[in-house]
């Protein structure tokens, strides 16, 4: 299946954004603007909301042509383009996030033509998929393990590292006490949040790095 | 490719020296015409990359120019603009790319590289002490005469003595100036292992565009230039870096953990750097250093990664192996062609023996100079991706543990074995053994647009 990798979908959505000359600012600039203040740590939508390895939002203006000779053409619509790496099956995560973040997505589809709201869960369900496109190929930059397997992991992974670091050295039967111990801490210890192992990233647009 | 021009590029892109001691002149242009006239003059002491076929000379002279030197020379806004970005920018503002930030941060660096006056570097190297004077007394005697420019600071660089000889170790005693790529049309002894590697497991040299602007790089591409075209052909650009050596908390790390690892103090020391502190290499000879190694041109760079993918030889974070990675990341190499830099360079301050008083307080360290076509993609990401980052090399957010700007937080892990000399160990509260002092972005012209600087006859057009 081309939207899959393992257990990982690739998700792309293009939805018409609504385009009416009575409105200021226009739709466009309103998803811009809210997009602009989302938080990005634990308190992201996509951090609240279950599944989500990465996401992004874009808000798609026109496409220009750039060959040769020039010639000037246009989109019909402004999109806007949402792409996700998340597990499981697409009518779980959808209805996950609509379950989870319903304002935040309000927020922002509400600006696109046709879209339900995600109180009705099937037609939020039915409209996403109604502006996906087959994503065929894409970066994969998660192994194929889920959300919280991946959490889990980082979570050992940085404990392990730091036990052994202080603990090098020491007399076998206190190190295997003192293992056996934070085995079992480690094992009690909840999966951390998503967005909380990181450090903090800000809202980036292109270029910045150059 | 036919053979380069070597009258037209400045010999110290060509070729290290090699020569004992050096003085770096960092000046500053008042008045552009007068500028231009002393540019005029040191033309004919400008080192070339002529053979010397006559034997190596008592010094030599080269020159590079930072943005605003380029400026100050009053050459056309047409021209300046067109340099690549970081260029433009100077290594100031690239800190956030870089990572130079915290005990790196611009505003602790020397009071010469927090202002923005430098204009130009100007490199001297001698057979010795006395010869450096003379050629330096020579320079600021053009200068004087000339009125071209001041000297703002200069920085004195050498080889370190031991015994009475000069050597090329560093001073935390790792020898050091392997491994510096061969490329297409550069005349120069060859030696397997530095160049890029082929499918077939042999060596070739890299693409004159990864060091000289004008040439196809490794893409094929011309590297981005200014214009003039003629301006930019056989010239490159150059890192300059002061790194200070924390000289005393590189040992008491070195001896804290060294009490911690059965493998003994000189292996992990080894473990660090991927080379013993002689020279040789620990995919060779892990549990030895051995100078007929070491010392063979044909051995001492010729090595790769792939049959020790677990690190157990040397360790996947060591410096070299992250620096350059070789055949590390599979696909024969190819992944790492586009990011090789060539690097000049000495030691500055006294050494202080191993057991000697050393402080990190005293002023010492190394010049680092790295020259390629392009800052941003081969210094700049070798710098951020594999320095400061540690993904490519598998290694997470753990930096390069002897470059690594660590605060005090940094990590490396010793991969290791079953047997009793060669045991696993993490090395952990790095602290930052290496810190920078400050430095530029440079361009190095060649010789004919040296003189067409000179003559105030650069035109964009």
């Amino acid at each position: 299946m081309p939207n899959k990798n393992g257990s990982v979908y690739g998700l792309t959505i293009l939805s018409p954004i609504i385009d009416d000359e009575k409105v200021t600012p226009s739709h466009d600039l309103q998803i811009r603007k809210y997009l602009a203040t989302l938080p990005t740590g634990e308190l992201s939508p996509f951090a609240l909301a279950p599944a989500t390895h990465l996401a992004r939002l874009v808000v798609m203006d026109d496409v220009i042509y750039v060959g040769m000779p020039a010639c000037e053409e246009h989109l019909k619509s402004k999109y806007l383009v949402f792409e996700s790496n998340c597990d499981g099956e697409l009518d779980d995560y959808l209805a996950g996030l609509a379950a989870s973040v319903p304002e935040q997505l309000d927020a922002i589809w509400s600006h696109c033509v046709g879209y339900p709201g995600a109180a009705n869960r099937q037609a939020f369900i039915d409209y996403m998929k109604a502006c996906q496109l087959e994503t065929t190929f894409y970066f994969a930059a998660v192994n194929d393990k889920s959300v919280p397997e991946t959490l889990r992991a980082l979570q050992t992974q940085h404990a392990v590292s730091e036990f052994i670091a202080d603990h090098q050295g020491m007399e076998p039967a206190r190190l295997q006490a003192e293992f056996m111990q934070f085995v079992a801490e480690l094992k009690l210890a909840p999966v951390p949040r998503p967005g909380s192992m990181g450090e903090p990233r800000y809202i980036k647009t292109g270029g910045r790095n150059e | 490719m036919s053979r380069l021009n070597e009258t037209d590029i400045q010999g110290f892109v060509l070729r290290g020296y090699n020569l004992p001691v050096a003085r770096y002149l960092f000046l500053h242009f008042e008045d552009a015409e007068r500028a231009r006239s002393l540019i005029g003059r040191l033309l004919h002491h400008v080192t070339t990359g002529q053979r010397w076929d006559g034997g190596k000379p008592q010094s030599t002279v080269n020159i590079a120019f930072t943005q605003r030197g380029l400026a100050a020379l009053n050459l056309p806004d047409a021209t300046l603009l067109s340099f690549p970005v970081e260029f433009q920018q100077g290594m100031k503002k690239r800190a956030g790319i870089l990572g130079d930030s915290g005990l790196n941060s611009p505003e602790r660096w020397d009071e010469l590289w927090r202002g923005d006056l430098v204009h130009a570097w100007l490199g001297i190297n001698a057979q010795s002490a006395a010869i450096l004077d003379s050629r330096y007394a020579e320079m600021l005697e053009l200068m004087r005469e000339t009125g071209g420019a001041t000297v703002l600071a200069s920085q004195d660089a050498a080889a370190v003595v031991i015994d009475g000889k000069s050597t090329t170790r560093e001073h935390f005693g790792f020898t050091d100036g392997f491994g510096n790529p061969d490329y297409l049309g550069v005349d120069r002894s060859s030696q397997p292992g530095q160049g890029k590697r082929m499918p077939n497991g042999s060596w070739a040299p890299l693409a004159t565009g990864e060091l000289l602007l004008g040439y196809a790089d490794e893409a094929g591409e011309l590297p981005v230039a200014p214009v003039p075209h003629i301006l930019a052909s056989n010239g490159t650009f150059m890192v300059y870096r002061k790194l200070h050596q924390n000289v005393a908390t590189f040992r008491s790390y070195l001896d804290e953990y060294a009490a911690l690892y059965g493998g003994g103090k000189e292996k992990l020391a080894a473990k660090f750097i991927g080379r013993w502190r002689d020279g040789t290499p620990l995919d060779l000879s892990p549990d030895n250093p051995d100078s007929s190694i070491a010392q063979d041109p044909n051995r001492s760079t010729n090595f790769t990664y792939g049959a020790d993918a677990e690190g157990t030889r040397c360790p996947v974070g060591a410096h070299i192996r992250r620096v350059h990675p070789r055949d590390a990341f599979g696909f024969s190499g190819r992944l790492i062609n586009r990011r090789r830099i060539t690097r000049r360079g000495l030691p500055y301050g006294p050494f202080v023996a191993e057991g000697g008083p050393a402080s990190d307080s005293e002023e010492r360290g190394v010049i680092f100079m790295a020259l390629n076509a392009s800052i941003s993609r081969q210094f700049e990401f070798v710098q951020q991706q594999w320095i400061e980052y540690g993904n490519d090399a598998h290694q997470g957010n753990d930096k390069d543990i002897l470059m690594g700007n660590h605060g005090g937080r940094g990590k490396f892990v010793v991969q290791g074995d079953a047997s009793r000399a060669n045991p696993p160990l993490i090395c952990s509260k790095l602290p930052n053994f290496v810190e920078l002092r400050g430095g530029d972005y440079f361009f190095l012209p060649s010789i004919t647009a040296l003189g067409m600087i000179a003559m105030n006859l650069v035109d964009p057009r």
